[in-house]
């Protein structure tokens, strides 16, 4: 068996006498897209913020292509491939769209303080290459995003905010990307056109996995090899869309009472 | 983009070198006109016409555009005249020597300014102790000349160096506090600096450092007149080009790193630092970096000040300095290095020029700030967005 791209094991955090999530294991494959849902405060963006070094761990560990990465710091665990989105999206507001995409370069660009002051032309050259490539990237997610890349990323309406931050994960070329509900602010088109993106870029980069919280049923039914489920920071089961659903635990805890009773 | 600029442009079928000739010799003579200005009612007109121009680029912001393009697309020009422009400047001053000692205490500052533009404009970090790396600039120097006899130009990089070496202390606490408390902890060295340099003996204590010998280069001394062509410029105007040469440099720095992954890094923590972190930024290690941008550059100033003044205390570099280079910064306009050296330029001549208020002259000043501030909110000359392969 080939290494897992990600593997949790006994992965928890405590914040005072909650328990947030609790001893959590995890496996994904590298070309997969795995889904988590859950009902609200499950512990699922917690979950994020433990992978991607935001929180430390109270328990457990996080291994990257079997490399462990626990309680690294989450510029070195981003440098190590593993890039994220936000829940209420967080882009440097300020900065033009463009701008934002390469500082998702940083961690695979080298300029440094004197090369910058000394060798001002091949910071320029680094620089201006990020550029290029970012304008591709942003091509590739929306033309409406690329025609406005020089303006400040603050003015964008919802569904492009989304976009854009998933234009900047991009730009890192990581391994695996974690998505906390994508598709929130998306309208039923904007969702088709987001699943048609998250397919297409893992056709275009072999080996790059996702890791999607997501609310929208459509999407958890249609896109994912395996669907996760945490309730009250515990994982409650995993498997296909199809098996998950049927589970009662699942149907109680995330899909709600009335669904179980007209089951 | 850039078409649409030359379109709005050569609607008023002005070239690029016609417009950057014109702003820059503009921009010249209203310096010049305001530094050799005696007379109150002739400042206050002055103001008056800079808030003009001002009032005009907020309701007209195309003006503004149209002008950074022309900078853009004639930007070897714009170089070649600014500096042309800086070189024979004292030679229009007359030998007013008072007027020449406000510029090089305005270029100083510039520099200040831009050194702290590292931090407050460019990661949103807030150091009230500016003031405090460019006494230890200045007290290094001074006393590696008066002590040791290092020449000036063996001071510049040690005090440098020196400074960095505090900036970088100074830098740690960065790591676990931010904005108001970092604030403080700032404020907190800088009044730690300044109670030492006035309580240790060997800086002198409230009297400072005296008789600071007079730099020289290629054995002209720094305190003799220039003899050029005829013309004879006071001995400031050597410190004057010493100063000019400083912020020619720092504007360079300031250039590269915006325009490198390292200003772009700085950016990014100040919008957002737990994204930035996220992008791979190690924001840490890019705080405690501005820290020590700022001290060497504020270093260098500090050591062409006590060479020109030759007499340095404690006073020189209070909490109150740094408070005025932070408002320097704010009010020209954070991340815009233009921005930043008018705003240097204007609170330290302001000053200056309302004396015949006397005590109410800060009163005045302040006044002054808050209506530019008014008129525009995001300072003189608010950041711009970059471009890249060739665009503006
Ligand atoms: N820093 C923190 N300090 C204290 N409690 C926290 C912290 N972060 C999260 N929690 C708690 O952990 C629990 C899980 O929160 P989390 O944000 O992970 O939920 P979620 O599954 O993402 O929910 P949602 O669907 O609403 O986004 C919540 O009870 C939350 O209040
Ligand atoms: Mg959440």
């Amino acid at each position: 068996m080939t290494t897992p791209l990600l593997k949790l094991s006994g992965l928890g955090i405590r914040f005072g006498g909650l328990v947030a999530l609790d001893a959590v294991d995890l496996t994904v494959a590298p070309s997969t897209i795995t889904c988590i849902i859950g009902p609200n405060g499950a512990g699922k963006s917690t979950l994020f913020n433990l992978i991607t070094g935001i929180y430390r761990p109270t328990s457990g560990t996080v291994a990257l292509q079997g490399d462990p990465i626990t309680g690294l710091p989450a510029h070195r665990i981003a440098a190590r491939g593993i890039a994220r989105t936000f829940q209420s999206s967080r882009l440097f507001e300020d900065l033009s769209i463009l701008d934002n995409v390469i500082i998702g370069m940083h961690g695979r660009t080298r300029t440094d303080v004197l090369t910058a002051l000394l060798r001002p032309a091949k910071s320029r050259r680094e620089l201006e290459a990020c550029a290029a490539e970012a304008e591709t990237i942003l091509r590739g997610i929306s033309d409406e995003l690329f025609a406005r890349r020089y303006q400040p990323a603050g003015i964008l309406p919802q569904a492009d905010r989304r976009r854009l931050e998933i234009a900047r994960a991009l730009a890192s070329h990581p391994k695996l990307i974690l998505l906390d509900e994508p598709s929130s602010g998306m309208d039923d088109r904007d969702t088709a056109a987001l699943m048609a993106d998250i397919r297409r870029v893992m056709a275009d980069n072999p080996g790059l996995s996702f890791l999607i919280i997501e609310h929208d049923m459509r999407l958890v039914a249609e896109l994912p090899d395996n669907v996760v489920v945490i309730d009250y920071g515990k994982k409650i089961a995993e498997g296909d869309f199809a098996t998950v659903r049927q589970l009662p635990r699942v149907q109680q805890a995330y899909l709600g009472q009335k669904a179980v009773e007209h089951a | 983009m850039s078409t649409t600029l030359t379109n709005i442009h050569s609607r008023t079928t002005l070239p690029a070198s016609l417009i950057v000739a014109a702003t820059e010799i503009g921009g010249a003579i209203l310096l010049g006109a305001f530094l050799l200005a005696e007379s109150t009612p002739l400042v206050v007109a002055l103001l008056a016409v800079m808030g003009a121009l001002f009032a005009a680029m907020q309701y007209r912001p195309q003006i503004e555009e149209v002008i950074v393009a022309a900078f853009h697309d004639a930007r070897g020009l714009a170089t070649a005249l600014a500096v042309a422009i800086v070189l024979i400047y004292p030679f229009f001053l007359g030998g007013n020597t008072y007027a020449l000692h406000l510029l090089i205490v305005s270029l100083l500052y510039s520099v200040l300014a831009l050194a702290l533009n590292f931090q407050l404009g460019s990661a949103n970090i807030p150091n009230f102790a500016t003031g405090a790396t460019y006494g230890i600039g200045a007290y290094t120097s001074a006393l590696l000349a008066i002590h040791l006899g290092w020449s000036f130009w063996a001071t510049l990089p040690a005090a440098a160096i020196v400074a960095t070496v505090f900036g970088f202390l100074l830098g740690i606490p960065s790591m676990r506090t931010r904005d108001s408390y970092l604030a403080l902890v700032t404020i907190a060295f800088g009044i730690v600096i300044h109670q030492m340099l006035n309580n240790l003996s060997w800086t002198g204590g409230p009297n400072g450092l005296v008789g600071i010998p007079a730099p020289s280069l290629l054995g002209h001394s720094f305190m003799r007149p220039i003899e050029l062509f005829g013309f004879r410029l006071p001995s400031q105007a050597n410190f004057y080009y010493l100063s000019a040469a400083l912020l020619g440099l720092a504007i360079l720095s300031a250039k590269r790193l915006h325009e490198s992954r390292v200003g772009l890094a700085w950016n990014a923590i100040r919008a957002d630092e737990l994204a930035a972190k996220c992008q791979g930024i190690n924001v840490v290690w890019y705080k405690i970096l501005a820290f020590g941008v700022d001290a060497f550059l504020a270093a260098f100033a500090g050591t062409i000040y006590a060479f020109y003044i030759s007499y340095i205390s404690p006073d020189n570099f209070t909490f109150l300095v740094s408070v005025t280079i932070m408002t320097m910064v704010i009010v020209g306009g954070m991340d815009n290095t233009l921005g930043v050296i008018l705003g240097a330029f204007l609170l330290t001549m302001l000053p200056e020029k309302l004396r015949v208020f006397s005590d109410y002259r800060l009163l005045f000043v302040s006044v002054v700030v808050i209506l530019f501030l008014i008129l525009r909110p995001k300072g003189l000359f608010p950041q711009r967005q970059r471009h890249y392969g060739g665009q503006r």
